[in-house]
C-alpha cells in the first residue's frame, strides 16, 4: 500500500516536474517571441521617429517650402531641376554612372516617393518597373508626371522589331516638349509659384530652340549622314536631322553582338567610308572597340544621356552641354 | 571563305580552339574529382574580384585572378574537410561569391567599367586578351603533360595517389591555382557559359565512347575543338548569338550519343 502510494507520488512528482519544465519550455519560446516582435516593433518606430524628426527639421527650416521632386533618371532629373529652380529639392533614382535599363528601384526609392509631392518619370518602355511601382504607392498627395505622354514613339528598328524606342529626349523639340510637360506637373503641383515655373520654362524653351537650330544648322550642310553606333539610342536624333543610324546592338545595351551583325556593320563602314564607330560611356564597349580596330577607324563618345557620371556632374555637365559635346563628335565623324 | 575574311572571326576561332585545347585537360580532372560546378563558382566569385579591382583601383582582370584563385583554395579547403560532400564546397563559394559581388557591385561608381568586364564574348577579343589567353594555354598544357601521372592519380582516387608517393598537397594546389587563373581570364574573354559548359560537357560525351583515361581526354579535346568550330561556324552563318550556340553544339551531341548508345546497346 504504501509501497504504492510512494510510487504514485513519485509519479504524480515526475509529472508535475515534467509540466514544470513543459511550461518553462513554453514560457521561454513566448518570452523570446515577445522579446524578438519588442525589438522588431522598437526598431520600427525608431524608423519611423527618425523620419518624422527629419521631416520636422526640414519643415522648420527654409526649405519649408520646397517641393520634394523624384525623378526617374538623369534627363528627367535636369529638366526637374531646371523648372524647379530654387522651389525644388529634386531627387534622382537612377544614381549617377548607372545605366537606366537595367537598374529597379530599392525600398528607399519607394519610400521616398511615398514622402514626394511630384514624380517625374519618363514613360514610353523605359523604365519597366513603373507600372508595379505605380501600383504599390499609396502618397494620395503625389503628382505623378508621363513626361513623353503625347509625343509620336518609334519602333526600334534592326533588332527588336515591333518595341517602342523611349530615347525621345536626344530630338532637341521633344526634349522641350517634355520639359513642357514638366511645367505644367510641377504647376499642378505647386500653383502658387506658376509665375516661376513659367520663367524657368520661357528661359529654358529658348536653349532648346537654340540647340535645335545649331544642330540643323551644322548638320545638314555634310554630306555623310551615316553612323555607327554601339546602342540603337539615337533613333528620334537621327529622324530630327536626316541621319541614319546603323546600331551594333537593340535598343538596350549589353546584349552579346551576334557575329553575323558584327560582319554586316564592318561591311558596312568599309563600303560607305564611315570614319567613326561611336559608343557610349555607361555600356560595354568591346563590341565597338572590335569593329574599330578591325576597319581601322576611331571610336567616338556619342551620349545617350541616360546617365550622368559622377565626373561629368562635377564639371557641371547638363542636357545642353553633353548635346554640344554630342553635335562636335558627329561633326567630327561626317565631316 | 568569307567567315575568315573578317580578324574577329579569325580571333574567334584561335581563342575558341585554344581554350577547346586546355580546357577540357582541366575539366577531366574536374569531373573526376566530383567538382564539375567549379566553373560557375569561380566565374562568379570571379565577379567579385572584378566589382574589387575596380572599387581599389586595381586592374580587374588581375582582381578576378586572385578572386578566383581564392574562391578554389577555399574550394579545396572545404573539400579537404569534407571529402564526400565535395559538391557542397563548390555550393558554399558559389554563394559567397555572388553574395560579395552583389555587395561590391554597390560600390563600384561606374557601371560601364563593370559591364564591360562582367560579360565576355568570344566575338570581341582584344590583342591584350588574346595574348593572355594563349599564355594561359601554353602554361595549362605544359603543366598538364608534365604532371600527366600525378593529375591522372589525384583525379582517380586521391589515398592511393599518396600511397604512390604522389605530392598530393603541392600537385593540387598547382592545379587548382592554374584552373582559378584559367577560368578568370576564359570567363572575361569568351564568357562565363562556354567556360564552365567546356569543362564538363565534352568530357561528357568523351567518357561515353573513351575505353581508358589517356582515350578520354583525347576524345574530349577533338569533341570541344569540334563543338568550338561548328558552333562559331553556326552562329555566323546563321545569325545566332555565339556563346550559346557553342554550348548547345556540345549539349545536342552529348544527346545524340547518349541515345544512338542506348539503341546500340539495345541491339546487342
Amino acid at each position: 500500500m504504501t509501497h504504492s502510494t510512494f510510487a504514485q507520488n513519485n509519479r504524480q512528482k515526475r509529472q508535475q516536474r515534467s509540466m514544470v519544465s513543459h511550461v518553462i519550455r513554453i514560457l521561454t519560446v513566448v518570452c523570446s517571441l515577445l522579446f524578438l516582435t519588442a525589438c522588431s516593433g522598437s526598431t520600427n518606430t525608431d524608423i519611423h521617429s527618425d523620419k518624422s524628426i527629419e521631416i520636422e527639421t526640414a519643415d522648420s527650416s527654409e526649405e519649408a517650402a520646397r517641393l520634394r521632386v523624384v525623378a526617374s533618371f538623369y534627363p528627367m532629373y535636369d529638366f526637374a531641376v531646371k523648372i524647379g529652380g530654387d522651389k525644388a529639392n529634386v531627387l534622382c533614382m537612377v544614381p549617377s554612372g548607372t545605366e537606366p535599363h537595367d537598374w529597379e528601384p530599392s525600398a528607399s526609392d519607394i519610400a521616398a516617393l511615398e514622402n514626394a509631392d511630384l514624380f517625374l518619370y519618363h514613360g514610353a518602355g523605359l523604365e519597366h518597373w513603373i507600372d508595379s511601382v505605380l501600383g504599390t504607392l499609396t502618397n494620395p498627395n503625389l503628382v505623378i508626371l508621363e513626361a513623353s505622354d503625347g509625343i509620336p514613339l518609334r519602333t526600334g528598328g534592326t533588332d527588336e522589331t515591333g518595341s517602342q524606342d523611349p530615347h525621345v529626349w536626344l530630338n532637341p523639340r521633344y526634349a522641350k516638349l517634355e520639359l513642357e510637360h514638366i511645367r505644367n506637373a510641377y504647376i499642378e503641383a505647386d500653383p502658387d509659384n506658376k509665375a516661376y515655373y513659367d520663367a524657368n520654362y520661357a528661359l529654358y524653351a529658348g536653349q532648346f530652340d537654340e540647340l535645335d537650330h545649331l544642330f540643323s544648322d551644322t548638320l545638314t550642310p555634310l554630306s555623310r549622314k551615316d553612323i555607327v553606333v554601339s546602342h540603337e539610342a539615337f533613333g528620334y536624333l537621327c529622324d530630327a536631322y536626316g541621319l541614319n543610324q546603323i546600331a551594333i546592338d537593340g535598343l538596350s545595351p549589353d546584349s552579346e553582338p551576334g557575329p553575323a551583325r558584327m560582319a554586316e556593320i564592318i561591311d558596312f563602314v568599309r563600303d560607305n567610308n564611315v570614319s567613326a564607330i561611336f559608343f557610349e560611356e555607361l555600356g560595354s564597349s568591346k563590341t565597338a572597340e572590335t569593329i574599330a580596330a578591325e576597319t581601322g577607324v576611331e571610336t567616338l563618345v556619342l551620349n545617350p544621356l541616360e546617365g550622368i557620371t559622377d565626373e561629368e556632374q562635377r564639371a557641371g555637365k547638363d542636357y545642353f552641354s553633353i548635346m554640344k559635346d554630342n553635335l562636335a563628335a558627329l561633326t567630327e565623324a561626317l565631316k | 571563305m568569307e567567315i575568315f575574311e573578317y580578324a574577329f572571326m579569325q580571333r574567334a576561332f584561335i581563342v575558341g580552339i585554344l581554350l577547346a585545347m586546355i580546357i577540357p585537360c582541366i575539366g577531366i580532372v574536374i569531373v573526376l574529382k566530383r567538382l564539375s560546378m567549379i566553373g560557375d563558382a569561380l566565374s562568379h566569385a570571379s565577379l567579385a574580384g572584378v566589382a574589387l579591382g575596380l572599387i581599389l583601383g586595381i586592374n580587374p582582370v588581375a582582381g578576378a585572378v586572385a578572386a578566383c584563385i581564392l574562391a578554389s583554395l577555399g574550394i579545396e579547403a572545404i573539400r579537404c574537410k569534407l571529402p564526400r560532400y565535395s559538391e557542397m564546397s563548390i555550393a558554399i563559394m558559389m554563394s559567397a561569391g555572388v553574395g560579395l559581388a552583389g555587395v561590391l557591385s554597390g560600390f563600384v561608381k561606374s557601371s560601364a567599367n563593370f559591364n564591360s568586364f562582367l560579360f565576355g564574348s568570344i566575338v570581341a577579343i582584344s590583342d591584350l586578351e588574346m595574348y593572355l589567353v594563349a599564355g594561359i594555354s601554353l602554361a595549362v598544357l605544359l603543366m598538364f603533360l608534365l604532371l600527366y601521372k600525378e593529375l591522372f592519380f589525384l583525379a582517380l582516387d586521391e589515398r592511393s595517389a599518396r600511397l604512390a608517393g604522389v605530392p598530393v598537397g603541392a600537385v593540387n594546389f598547382l592545379f587548382t591555382i592554374m584552373t582559378a587563373i584559367t577560368v578568370a581570364v576564359a570567363a572575361r574573354t569568351v564568357g562565363a557559359l562556354i567556360v564552365s559548359s567546356m569543362m564538363v560537357i565534352p568530357v561528357a560525351c568523351a567518357m561515353q565512347l573513351g575505353k581508358s583515361y589517356r582515350q578520354t581526354i583525347l576524345y574530349a579535346v577533338v569533341f570541344d575543338v569540334a563543338f568550338m568550330i561548328i558552333g562559331l561556324f553556326s552562329a555566323y552563318y546563321l545569325d545566332l548569338k555565339p556563346g550559346g550556340t557553342i554550348v548547345l553544339v556540345g549539349v545536342i551531341l552529348l544527346v545524340v550519343i547518349l541515345t544512338v548508345k542506348k539503341f546500340l546497346g539495345l541491339a546487342d
